[in-house]
């Protein structure tokens, strides 16, 4: 499943990241194999979406999501 | 010495440069304030010492061009120091950065940032472990609170530039990949570079022609070897070795579990409220600023600066100095400057409103709210925030596009800021709307406003559907903690802009009245170079000039040719053309009716609809010569600019053309086409809906409107891809 797929309110670990324009920022950011991913919520006019990764928040849009492969995580 | 201030956008680095070097520069709360270096000198008694204040950055692989600034800057050494500065309550993205820079031997100390907030928190950070670990001193400050600035400073004074820091080590793996790069390379900070980034880093180093072809064969083959994407490598030893440091380190506390962000961001970016809230905030803006508050401060503020020069020009013509002098004072200097300033409150309220939101943190908000409506026309949230500075000043809203990560981005948002409405433009209509519209004069001002906007948005997809057909801005962006303005701070934003605006008034705007002055009361009558009396100014220099140009406007509405005058002074600076109408229309010393000394010689020769094509066409029309010579530096290309230029013109013509032909049919032909129009419409947009549920039928995706990269190859490929993956997933 990508990113895009996750509900908000869950978590996920990241799998593979395939992005490829934004790929660099993305990885600089913080976001890498095994990072943990909250979904926080989506804008109100239902993207980009807001995550919560490496303890900041930071938010792209739901094409990027769909580019990074995650694994959810049933937390509770 | 040089020492270069380098952080992670929005960290407190201009914050900081001020407190070193007793500057004022302005600060706001979104990413990306600093989009040119400056300079300052170092509040120090002990040594001499130049701070630069670079762009922020999140690492030093970077994308977009005002992060090159800053990143080049460290790749090619510039500095004897960096003073690394990190924000406290998100270390481990940018001790991510601070990481990269510890690569290099260039001397550096950390300053901790924000450490009043880790406190308040009851959290705690012990920065003497981590000057160990890192081998270089940290100090802990709190730049908005002034603390531990001092300390700062005396690290800086006393550091130790004869002892080598001892670097980063990364695991056996990584160090032998580095190893076999730098035997080319010989610079182990840009073999890491090399090995992050790939080509891109070579630009920095001394590798000779023949190295070249080996260093991408070694990086290929390692892309082959390695078990994690090449790119990844690296970042990922790094943030393994961040996050055990900070487990020694760092003592969070768990109690808290939703912090005040998240609560303001609950109501403001929530699902349903978030962009009522948003329209709300934008349009209570600017009824302060020109609904009924807005004009009675100005009603005050005029009638106390009309008071001040009327005794003025009393004492000068008790002087009984020639009449030239004494014209030129009183018609020329006082009765240009007594129509701008008037203004300034008005301005000072608008400034003020978008400081506090640039400094809270909503400017950032705006962005995630607004992104999905701007990508419609080829833009991305992150081009709302150079927009809504436009709505200040388009200068540095023009320069703020460096922000945005893509050439297209930069050259689309640049070209239709000059369209969004600037603070100079604000006293045409004010002083229009409130001659002519009276009591519907906000929504008048508003409705321009609305016009700029949408001139903008619509010209932003002309300009992508013609010229950068591949173009999908591109949107990644960080949502900073909300902040509580400060006073100083919101007033230094505020301060700064209206400063920018008396300077203007004072200078350019000055020599622009003096010579309009000259041409409007000088003149030849019967051969002879003479001053004019008020009545005689139809045979001035500047009566001519507006009489030859005339008929070029009158299709739009323009029935006199100070108006012609008015608007040709508009391209030396907006301000300006309210000035030339006051001094045209002799209205200095006139009895002050409805606050404003202009009302009755606009209500003589303005009707409505004249009125409104006339600021329609300010509006629209080239912007000021500073906005202009922007717009040329950040374009790049004359080719580009030239046709900005073209096009502006030719849209103001234009829409003012429209509007005044339109507006000059009588009412029951006017509903006739507004009806008429709307029922076209209608049914365009039904039969379009009707081809478009026809035609979406290209797989899973949400149809290719929304996604504009749908058609390109590589994004099938891509699809696929993912598509597989989801699918092993799900077995």
């Amino acid at each position: 499943m990508t990113l895009q797929d996750i509900v908000p309110g869950q978590t996920c670990i990241i799998k593979a990241i395939r992005t490829n324009n934004l790929r660099k920022r993305i990885i600089d950011m913080g976001l890498i194999i095994g990072t943990q991913v909250y979904v926080k919520k989506t804008a109100p006019l239902g993207d980009p979406v807001e995550i919560i990764v490496r303890g900041y928040s930071l938010t792209l849009r739901k094409a990027e999501a769909r580019t990074i492969l995650v694994e959810r995580l049933d937390t509770e | 010495m040089n020492i270069a201030l380098i952080g992670n956008p929005n960290a407190g680095k201009t914050t900081l440069f001020n407190q070193l070097t007793g500057s004022n520069q302005s600060v706001g709360n979104w990413p990306g304030v600093t989009v040119e270096k400056k300079s300052g000198k170092l509040k120090s008694d002990k040594i001499e010492a130049n701070i630069i204040d670079l762009p922020g950055i999140y690492s030093l692989s970077t994308i977009s061009l005002e992060e090159e600034i800053a990143s080049s800057y460290v790749m090619d050494r510039k500095m004897d120091l960096i003073i690394n500065i990190v924000d406290a309550s998100n270390l481990e993205r940018n001790l991510f950065l601070t990481y990269q820079l510890l690569d290099s031997n260039i001397p550096m100390v950390v300053a901790l940032n924000g450490m009043d907030i880790i406190q308040r928190n009851e959290e705690h950070i012990d920065y003497q472990s981590l000057s160990k670990a890192l081998d270089l001193p940290v100090i802990p400050i709190s730049a908005s609170k002034k603390i531990g600035i001092d300390d700062l400073i005396k690290a800086i004074e006393v550091f130790d530039f004869s002892k080598e820091r001892k670097l980063i080590q990364y695991n056996e793996m990584v160090e032998s990949y580095i190893k076999v790069f730098d035997n080319y390379i010989k610079d182990r900070f840009l073999s890491i570079r090399f090995f992050e980034d790939g080509l891109v880093a070579l630009d920095h180093a001394k590798v000779s022609e023949k190295d070249q072809p080996i260093l991408i064969e070694l990086y290929n083959k390692s892309k082959e070897e390695l078990e994690l994407d090449i790119d990844m490598v690296l970042p990922d030893a790094r943030y393994q070795q961040i996050i055990n440091l900070i487990h020694q380190i760092y003592k969070k506390n768990d109690l808290i579990k939703e912090t005040t962000t998240d609560k303001i961001d609950k109501i403001l970016t929530h699902k349903y409220m978030g962009l009522p809230i948003f329209i709300g905030i934008m349009f209570s803006v600017f009824f302060l600023a020109f609904g009924p508050l807005g004009t009675w401060i100005t009603d005050q503020f005029v009638w106390l600066i009309d008071e001040f020069f009327a005794l003025i020009i009393r004492l000068v013509d008790n002087l009984g100095m020639s009449p030239y002098v004494s014209s030129l004072i009183t018609r020329g200097i006082f009765g240009g400057l007594a129509a701008v300033v008037g203004f300034l409150p008005q301005l000072m309220i608008l400034f003020f409103a978008l400081a506090i939101l640039e400094d809270s943190g909503y400017m950032s908000r705006a962005a995630f709210i607004m992104d999905r409506a701007l990508r419609k026309f080829g833009l991305s949230g992150k081009s709302f925030i150079p927009m809504l500075i436009g709505f200040g000043c388009s200068v540095p809203a023009i320069t703020a596009t460096r922000t945005l990560d893509k050439d297209e981005d930069r050259k689309i948002t640049s070209m239709i800021i000059p369209f969004v409405s600037c603070g100079a433009k604000a006293p045409i209509y004010g002083v229009f709307a409130g001659a002519l519209f009276a009591r519907g004069s906000y929504i008048v001002v508003f409705s321009m406003y609305l016009l700029g906007l949408l001139v903008a948005i619509l010209s932003a997809i002309l300009f992508k559907k013609l010229f950068f057909k591949s173009a999908s801005a591109n949107y990644i962006m960080e949502l900073p903690q909300y902040r509580k303005p400060t006073i100083r701070n919101t007033w230094l934003h505020t301060w700064d802009r209206s400063k920018d605006f008396l300077i203007k008034a004072g200078t350019i705007l000055l020599a622009a009245f003096i010579i309009i002055w000259f041409l409007s009361y000088f003149g030849l009558v019967d051969g002879k170079l003479q001053l004019l009396t008020d009545d005689q100014i139809g045979q001035s220099f500047l009566g001519y000039i507006g009489k030859a140009l005339l008929p070029l406007f009158t299709p739009i509405g323009f029935n006199d040719w100070p108006q012609t005058v008015a608007i040709l002074s508009g391209f030396v600076a907006k301000e300006s053309v309210v000035g030339t109408l006051g001094i045209l229309y002799g209205s200095t010393g006139d009895v002050v009716e409805n606050g404003s000394a202009l009302y009755p010689a606009i209500r003589a020769n303005f009707t409505a609809i004249q009125a409104y094509s006339f600021m329609a066409f300010s509006l629209l029309a080239i912007p000021c010569i500073a906005a202009v010579s922007a717009l040329k530096r950040e374009l790049k290309s004359t080719k580009w600019f030239i046709f900005t230029l073209v096009y502006e013109m030719l849209v103001a013509y234009l829409v003012a053309l429209l509007i005044f032909q339109i507006g000059s049919l009588p009412s029951g032909t006017i509903f006739t086409i507004l009806f008429t129009s709307t029922i076209v419409i209608f049914v365009l947009l039904m039969v379009r809906k009707f081809i478009r549920q026809k035609g979406s039928a290209c797989g899973s995706c949400d149809g290719c409107s929304s996604s504009s990269a749908c058609g390109l190859p590589q994004f099938k490929e891509f699809k696929e891809n993912i598509d597989k993956e989801k699918s092993k997933d799900e077995n």
